[in-house]
């Protein structure tokens, strides 16, 4: 492995230099001039130390003479090392024992190479270089591992739009400005990291890159335009390099290759199919494996044909008979067909220029007949220990004996994630808030023999109505069938079940902001039914309904518990809290509007409900007893600022919240969001509980005007805060290119 | 023959674009048939960068930002060129044995010209190309020969329309309804000869036009234009303009070539912010000796 990694150094170096082997013949130009991973704008760009292959992985194979071959190298963003880790780390703990007495190399110095290169390769700061994790996002399939790795390694987990590139230089967008990145550690593809010079139709990348690179400001890890060589021809290629570059032999052999642009191995690839396997010769062209023995006859002749004509489109590779190992399914062992991938970092300190991984990631096929061994396609992974020789290095990165500046600051809360978290808030809370109040309406609905048996239905069912997000109901709907449809309803992007997706969906993008537990608490959320049918043909009963309810309201109260005491009170924290806080104040006051503004001659049970919707009963009652006072309850759910749940608790939070926010050093005076937050707070710590629950008219006008203030006010402190933090997280857009040319000598007339 | 070239670009935003990062190709390329001075541009509102260099295909290539906020940018670039006729050359090898020593003639001259054989984003290789293109390539034809027959075919059975097509419009689109502009033209004849298995690029340059006789120039009435060039062996590079059915001489400036219109467009850009915008392009191409006669 270390040797071919050399190798692959050298080759980079040429493809992106003198090119010396292409005139050589070393390698032929037809694998590197229409390869799409060859890229023209880094041609020439100087890499820092000389390494362009900063992690690098192999995937090897052993065949029925029990030797190991490489299938296929990974030389641009390689996937899994944070999928070996994590094995490795859920093995020790399920199995301590077996792990200690086979002694086993841990991973972690591996990783602390690793970390140490990035550190090593920065063009400035190399103390305490700012290295960011570049992920395509939440929707790539490998995202759980960018967050997992961006965390294991202590870097900040980065979108192309986190980023912005002025003066050549890379910033990253933070709460409090811009910061300057020294090292990209990128998890995308070559191509797709710069809009401007590589590839025009990609968004995930950052406009100007290449330039900052080409400029030295930055270094990128891996070095862009690696991807070349993940051309699988490559290997047919590498034992007469590694003689001419190194002069020694290949030791790490690859599966046999042939290039089918070689009039030879054409030939020898037709007299052989049924032992080949056939890839397209650029990665970047999706394409499956084709394994023409598979093939019917006809299908063959045209492969055969498609051969002839564009050979050197096509690579064939021996069929590897892979060896096996045994996978647990359902309650026996089966054998599984096995791929290990093999890695190795960059460490200037060796004299091979990388060390290896004691370890790596092995891939097991999802049928024992299964011919690809791929994740993608149902295979599993399993930790692969290597066993030390003498005792294993106790060595761990969470806990290096390396001097630490202590620090408070969590700093560099990137904009999207802010934005992200604060919409995680509002939407857990209105998750939450909702279901509470849901589930008052259906345990009513299910116990009531008639309205009268529940005179607090129609407020509880008024204050519904007001829950805008909600799906309205139908006329002449039963109340029961627009619960339903309030819970389960997934064409309504306001239905519980659709928030409740949003909270998942939300939680995942800041995966790696949250806690491991508050994100184990969302789990619950999982088996939230999409629709109601998942309960038969005759839908939930309403005790189905209660129940899922009250499971609901539990997962995200676990969820909001979790956020107060695993959290530090970072930016991160504040921006969460902010939208929790928003969505709760918003809910009161719908609650309080809906129910208590146009007071019913009987109000005990309209009080009770509201305790119970509020999660406040428990205090009132060992305030008040069993005494129904609507002042006592305004007091508790409005004034009372040690009651979590009131009003004006929500806005306290609020204001504390706002006035902890980075704040650009502009002058003296509170900002926009600080005025409306205390606009807010004021006009609710300025009421006075009496009043307010006087009823003039059948109407409590004074109560009505406070909740209509603050209510004014929160959407204005929202739109504040959007304002200052996140507005810069606008997308970059192409300019048109002119018109096509419109007048020629033609058109003119002119004739030449 | 002598020019002075005025080329100006200017985009106006409905928004402010809080940022701009371009690359421009609108420098001369100097080669043996032309000499041009540096070029002055201009750029509104001063870039805060703006670096020269030359890329892969060695082009003279401008790297700019502009990173204060604005609605509009105008970018200008005024050029002094002299560009020397060439004649065309009176033989070129048969077009087979071109064919044939790309692959095998490690020299740089033919290891430069082979990466020009390949597909690129605009122009991919494909039988009904290189079908319409045997109509002028029979076999041993010479290939000046029959890239000449084969330009003026394309000439003949094409028609020039600009509502036809946009930049995004595929080759395989302007080979069925056989209309285009010269952009089209140029990714047609590439897909042709490179089906064929032959090396060329695609030129992006200016052309001289000649007012209607007993009128006055009209200033500004020029445009952007794009042809081709063909490996001919050791007859070397022949150029070819298939919207005027012409080998490029003294009316024809170069600025840049690559594999396709991607590699060297004039000026391309990614903004943020800008909502709606437009874009307008002014070029007038004026020999310089104009009116002393």
């Amino acid at each position: 492995m270390l040797q071919r990694g050399r190798l692959l150094e050298f080759v980079l170096a040429d493809l992106y230099g003198p090119q010396r082997l292409l005139r050589e013949g070393l390698i032929p130009p037809e694998l590197v001039y229409p390869n799409p991973g060859f890229l023209r704008p880094c041609h020439g760009i100087k890499v820092p130390g000389g390494h362009y292959l900063h992690l690098y992985a192999a995937n090897l194979g052993r065949g029925a003479d029990g030797q190991w071959r490489v299938i296929g190298d990974r030389t641009q963003a390689p996937s899994g090392a944070g999928y070996a880790l994590e094995n490795r780390i859920v093995m020790t703990r399920t199995l301590p024992e077996a792990f200690r007495d086979c002694r086993a190399h841990r991973l972690a110095l591996f990783f602390q190479t690793f970390r140490d290169t990035l550190k090593a390769i920065a063009p400035r700061n190399r103390d305490n270089p700012r290295i960011v994790l570049l992920t395509p996002g939440p929707y790539n399939e490998t995202y759980f591992e960018h967050a997992y790795l961006a965390r294991y390694l202590g870097y900040t987990l980065v979108e192309g739009g986190d980023l912005t590139v002025r003066d050549n230089r890379v910033f990253l967008k933070v709460l409090g400005g811009l910061q300057q990145v020294d090292v990209i550690f990128r998890r995308l593809d070559d191509d797709f990291c710069d809009p401007l010079e590589l590839r025009p139709d990609s968004f995930l990348g950052v406009p100007g890159l290449t330039h900052a690179v080409r400029t030295g400001n930055v270094t990128v890890a891996n070095a862009l335009g690696t991807g070349v060589l993940e051309t699988p021809a490559l290997a047919a290629f590498l034992p007469r390099l590694a003689k001419e570059l190194l002069g020694e032999e290949l030791r790490l052999e690859s599966v046999p290759t042939w290039w089918c642009g070689d009039p030879g191995a054409l030939r020898y690839v037709l007299d052989h199919l049924d032992a080949l396997v056939l890839k397209p010769a650029f990665p970047a062209v999706r394409g499956e494996p084709i394994f023409p023995a598979e093939l019917a006859a006809a299908d063959r002749g045209v492969l055969a044909a498609q051969l002839r004509h564009q050979g050197r489109e096509f690579v064939a590779q021996a069929r590897l008979d892979l060896s096996t190992a045994p996978v647990l399914t359902g309650d026996r062992l089966e054998p599984r067909k096995m791929v290990l991938r093999a890695y190795l970092a960059a460490d200037p300190a060796a004299r091979s220029g990388f060390t290896v991984m004691p370890g790596g990631l092995t891939r097991v096929s999802a049928a024992p007949d299964a011919m690809v061994v791929s994740m993608q396609r149902g295979g599993g992974s399993k930790d692969t220990w290597v066993l030390a020789a003498g005792a294993a290095i106790d060595f761990s990165l969470l806990n290096t004996g390396a001097r630490v500046e202590l620090t408070r600051a969590g700093g560099d809360l990137p904009s999207r994630a802010a934005d992200n978290l604060f919409w995680l808030g509002r939407y857990a809370e209105r998750a939450e808030a909702t279901t509470r109040l849901l589930r008052g309406v259906a345990v009513r609905l299910a116990e009531r023999s008639g309205l009268a048996d529940a005179p607090e239905l129609p407020a509880l069912l008024h204050t519904l109505s007001l829950q805008r997000d909600l799906p309205p109901a139908h006329a002449k709907e039963t109340p029961e069938s627009h619960v339903l449809r309030a819970v389960f309803d997934a064409t309504h992007t306001g239905s519980l079940g659709s928030t409740v997706r949003s909270v998942q969906r939300l939680a995942g993008m800041v995966r790696d902001r949250i806690s491991i537990d508050m994100w184990r608490a969302l789990n619950g959320l999982a088996d939230f039914p999409t629709e109601p049918s998942v309960y038969g043909d005759d839908g939930p009963t309403p005790a189905d309904v209660l129940d899922l309810l009250n499971r609901t309201v539990i997962t995200l109260a676990a969820f909001g518990g979790l956020a107060v005491e695993s959290m530090t009170r970072g930016e991160g924290w504040r921006f969460l809290d902010l939208g929790r806080r928003l969505e709760r104040a918003l809910h009161m006051i719908a609650l309080l509007d809906g129910s208590l503004t146009h007071p019913a001659a009987q109000e005990g049970p309209i009080l009770d409900a509201i305790l119970e919707v509020a999660d406040s009963g428990m205090t009132y009652r060992r305030r008040y007893l069993g005494s129904l006072r609507a002042e006592a309850v305004i007091d508790l759910l409005v004034f009372d600022e040690s009651n979590p749940r009131s009003l004006a608790a929500q806005l306290a939070a609020l204001e504390d919240d706002v006035n902890h926010l980075p704040r650009p050093p502009r002058g003296a005076g509170r900002s926009p969001e600080q005025r409306f937050a205390l606009a807010a707070l004021s006009s609710v710590r300025m009421a006075e509980p009496e009043k307010l629950a006087a009823v003039t008219d059948g109407a409590r006008l004074e109560l009505k005007t406070v909740l209509d203030h603050v209510g004014g006010w929160l959407p204005i402190l929202s739109d504040a805060i959007t304002q200052q933090y996140l507005t810069h997280l606008q997308p970059s857009r192409h300019l048109a290119a002119p018109e096509p040319v419109r007048r020629t000598a033609a058109e003119s007339g002119d004739r030449l | 023959m002598r020019y002075h070239i005025t080329h100006t670009t200017t985009y106006a935003y409905a928004e402010p674009v809080s940022l701009c990062q371009n690359v421009a190709h609108l420098a001369p390329r100097p080669c043996h048939r032309q000499r041009a001075e540096p070029p002055t541009l201009s750029i509104t509102p001063d870039p805060a960068v703006i670096e020269d260099r030359v890329d892969f295909f060695g082009n003279p290539v401008c790297y700019f930002t502009v990173q204060e906020p604005h609605r509009e940018l105008t970018v200008a670039v005024e050029h002094r060129v002299e560009v020397m006729p060439e004649p065309v050359p009176a033989h070129a090898p048969a077009w087979e044995e071109v064919r044939d020593r790309l692959p095998r003639d490690r020299s740089a001259v033919w290891m430069d010209a082979y990466q020009f054989a390949f597909d690129s984003r605009f122009v991919a290789a494909d039988a009904r190309y290189a079908d319409y293109a045997r109509g002028s390539f029979a076999p041993g034809r010479s290939i000046l020969d029959a890239a000449l027959d084969l330009m003026k075919r394309t000439h003949t059975d094409f028609v020039y329309d600009p509502r036809a097509t946009t930049l995004a419009t595929p080759v395989a689109e302007v080979f069925e309804t056989r209309r285009g502009v010269c952009q089209d033209f140029a990714h047609l004849m590439l897909s042709c000869f490179r089906s064929l298995g032959l090396a060329a690029r695609y030129v992006s340059g200016y052309l001289s036009t000649l007012p209607p006789p007993g009128k006055a120039r009209a200033v500004g009435a020029d445009a952007t234009h794009a042809w081709v060039s063909l490996f001919c062996g050791d007859a070397g590079w022949i150029d070819l303009d298939p919207t005027n059915d012409t080998v490029p001489s003294d009316r024809h400036v170069l600025l840049a070539w690559g594999r396709d219109y991607e590699d060297v467009s004039p000026l391309k850009g990614v903004i943020l912010g800008g909502g709606q915008h437009t874009v307008r392009v002014a070029v007038d191409v004026r020999p310089e000796d104009e009116g002393v006669s």
